[in-house]
């Protein structure tokens, strides 16, 4: 269980991306997270990767509090990151060199085999398309099979159909293993798409806004009026936190002005 | 002819001429290097066997091949030049050394290089003829002040490279490893050396070619064999065939070892993604 307890994070240009996130997460559940920009989304992520440490409150794994990147969580960044140096095997392999040799090379070429990539296993990095270069950072991420996967908009750079198909890929390894997945994304497709439930954050500071249930059999047909339902309740609720963050900054900045112009008024003595 | 004997023979000879054709393919890339020296030297031979210049500060090739086989007959070219060499490994690893230890330090820690960098780069900027006296004076005038003056010189453009290197390392590939939680040797071994080698090596090239300098205004410090050698004495008994030859000998010396450290990276750095034109290294 992956649980997030008040999660606040205020960077050191005072910049507040992130107040009182909670968020509690079984083992092979699929969480989905969209918001507008600058909502926080990936400080989350980040946090619970622990590449960034929680300003206030905490980040809890199994019942251990996360202070630094941990074996049972593994991340998917926004591109790839490959090591331009090793090969595509010696990439997906990066994670796993304490393995021994033999369980080492299967497990390479299984991950390998599974995102449709087994003839490039000896190509450099500089040798693969966008699409493909993200399957690899994919296998590499789930070769040492963590618990909690966690996907920075993988898919963000990517063309439709490039898209689609690597949602497909990470839908068949994800039931592998069946790690927990959390996908930070802007694709509301691809959140309902993916996941068992959907969270909608609002930004300035980031917080969770709402909660959607996806509750869709899979696979999921995109075209279907049950999908198309949660798109709209998924829309309606980014629409609804936009305008109250808007509505909200709105007023803090006309609480502001209006503190100010008083301010003003009686340094000057007009009031 | 059977069709299967016609189409191995097509094969075969299609096999030559693909093996005739890569063999030229690999040496045209040294034979267009040799391009410009070769025809300067024939034309400076020419001009000299025309009678349109007499030779005799600026010998023609001819002169200067015979020097180069007498010096060459007798080992006096050999001895000078293993001694050059000897001063210019010693020196280069020594420089190298230095260079990456205290140039990988700086780049990785801010305060480091805020304590350390501002000194090394004033001293940088001084002369190499500058350091001779006070080398002399500290460590004498044999091979110890010669050394340390190559040194000195590799030390620099090795500092700074590696220090650049280090410090613009992607953050994003950085914080790969940090995500497969490699300690600090293992981020060193597994991230930060092999991002930083295409620029090492560029340092360390430029850091031999200053060895190759430092050489000369080492073995000018009183040296009793080496090519610098040579080159004091043909200035001093007025042989200029002797000077072009030391210095055709630095050149080619120079040359060979750049090269050497060009193939013994180049496997290393088969997947670097660059632009590079036909044969350019």
């Amino acid at each position: 269980m992956l649980v997030l307890d008040r999660v606040a994070k205020t960077y050191p240009n005072g910049l507040h991306a992130l107040e009182g996130v909670s968020l509690s997460v079984a083992l092979g559940e699929i969480v989905a997270v969209v918001g507008g920009s600058g909502c926080g989304k990936s400080t989350m992520l980040r946090a619970i990767a622990g590449l960034d440490m929680p300003s206030r409150g905490r980040v809890v794994l199994d019942g251990m509090t996360i202070t630094a990147p941990h074996e049972k969580i593994g991340i998917i960044f926004q591109e790839p990151r490959l090591l331009p140096w090793l090969t595509v095997a010696g990439n997906v392999a990066f994670g796993i060199e304490h393995l021994r040799q033999p369980e080492r090379d299967r497990r390479v070429a299984t991950a390998l085999a599974r995102v449709g990539l087994a003839e490039k296993a000896n190509a450099w990095p500089r040798e693969l398309s966008g699409g493909q270069a993200q399957r690899v950072a994919i296998a590499r991420a789930l070769v040492p099979r963590p618990e909690v996967l966690l996907l920075d908009e993988p898919f963000s750079a990517l063309d439709a159909f490039t898209r689609a198909d690597l949602q497909d890929h990470l839908l068949a390894l994800w039931a592998d293993t069946r790690p927990t997945l959390i996908l930070v994304t802007h694709d509301v497709d691809e959140a309902i798409a993916l996941a068992d439930r959907i969270m909608v954050m609002r930004p300035r500071p980031g917080r969770i806004f709402d909660e959607i249930a996806a509750g869709l059999p899979r696979p999921r047909d995109r075209r279907s009026d049950e999908f198309d339902a949660v798109r709209r309740q998924v829309l309606d609720s980014l629409d609804r936190s936009l305008d109250r963050a808007s509505a909200n900054a709105t007023r803090e900045r006309l609480t502001a002005a209006t503190y100010a112009s008083e301010t003003a008024d009686l340094a000057c003595g007009t009031k | 002819m059977t069709v299967v004997e016609s189409s191995v023979a097509d094969e075969t000879a299609e096999f030559r001429q693909e093996q005739t054709r890569s063999l030229l393919d690999r040496l045209k890339g040294p034979a267009v290097g040799l391009l410009l020296p070769v025809l300067a030297a024939i034309g400076w031979e020419l001009v000299v066997r025309l009678g349109w210049s007499a030779g005799r500060l600026v010998p023609p090739p001819s002169v200067i091949w015979a020097t180069f086989l007498q010096l060459a007959q007798g080992g006096e070219l050999q001895h000078h030049a293993i001694a050059t060499l000897t001063r210019v490994a010693v020196g280069f690893g020594a420089g190298v050394a230095a260079g990456t230890i205290v140039g990988a330090i700086t780049g990785y820690s801010g305060f480091i290089s805020r304590l350390l960098d501002p000194t090394l780069q004033a001293l940088r900027a001084i002369p190499s003829i500058a350091w001779v006296p006070l080398f002399i004076l500290w460590l004498g005038i044999f091979e110890a002040s010669k050394v340390t003056l190559i040194a000195v010189g590799v030390f620099f453009p090795v500092y700074l490279g590696v220090m650049g290197a280090v410090a613009s390392v992607d953050r994003k590939i950085v914080e790969v490893g940090r995500v497969f939680r490699l300690s600090g040797t293992q981020m060193v071994r597994r991230i930060l050396l092999p991002a930083v080698l295409p620029s090492y090596v560029i340092a360390l090239r430029s850091g031999l070619g200053l060895g190759w300098m430092f050489v000369v205004a080492a073995e000018f410090m009183g040296a009793s064999q080496g090519l610098g050698y040579l080159l004091i004495d043909g200035q001093q008994l007025g042989k200029p065939a002797q000077i072009v030859t030391a210095i055709v000998a630095f050149a080619i010396l120079g040359k060979i070892t750049d090269w050497l450290i060009v193939a013994a990276t180049k496997p290393f750095l088969r997947w670097e993604d660059r632009f590079a034109r036909d044969g350019a290294n």
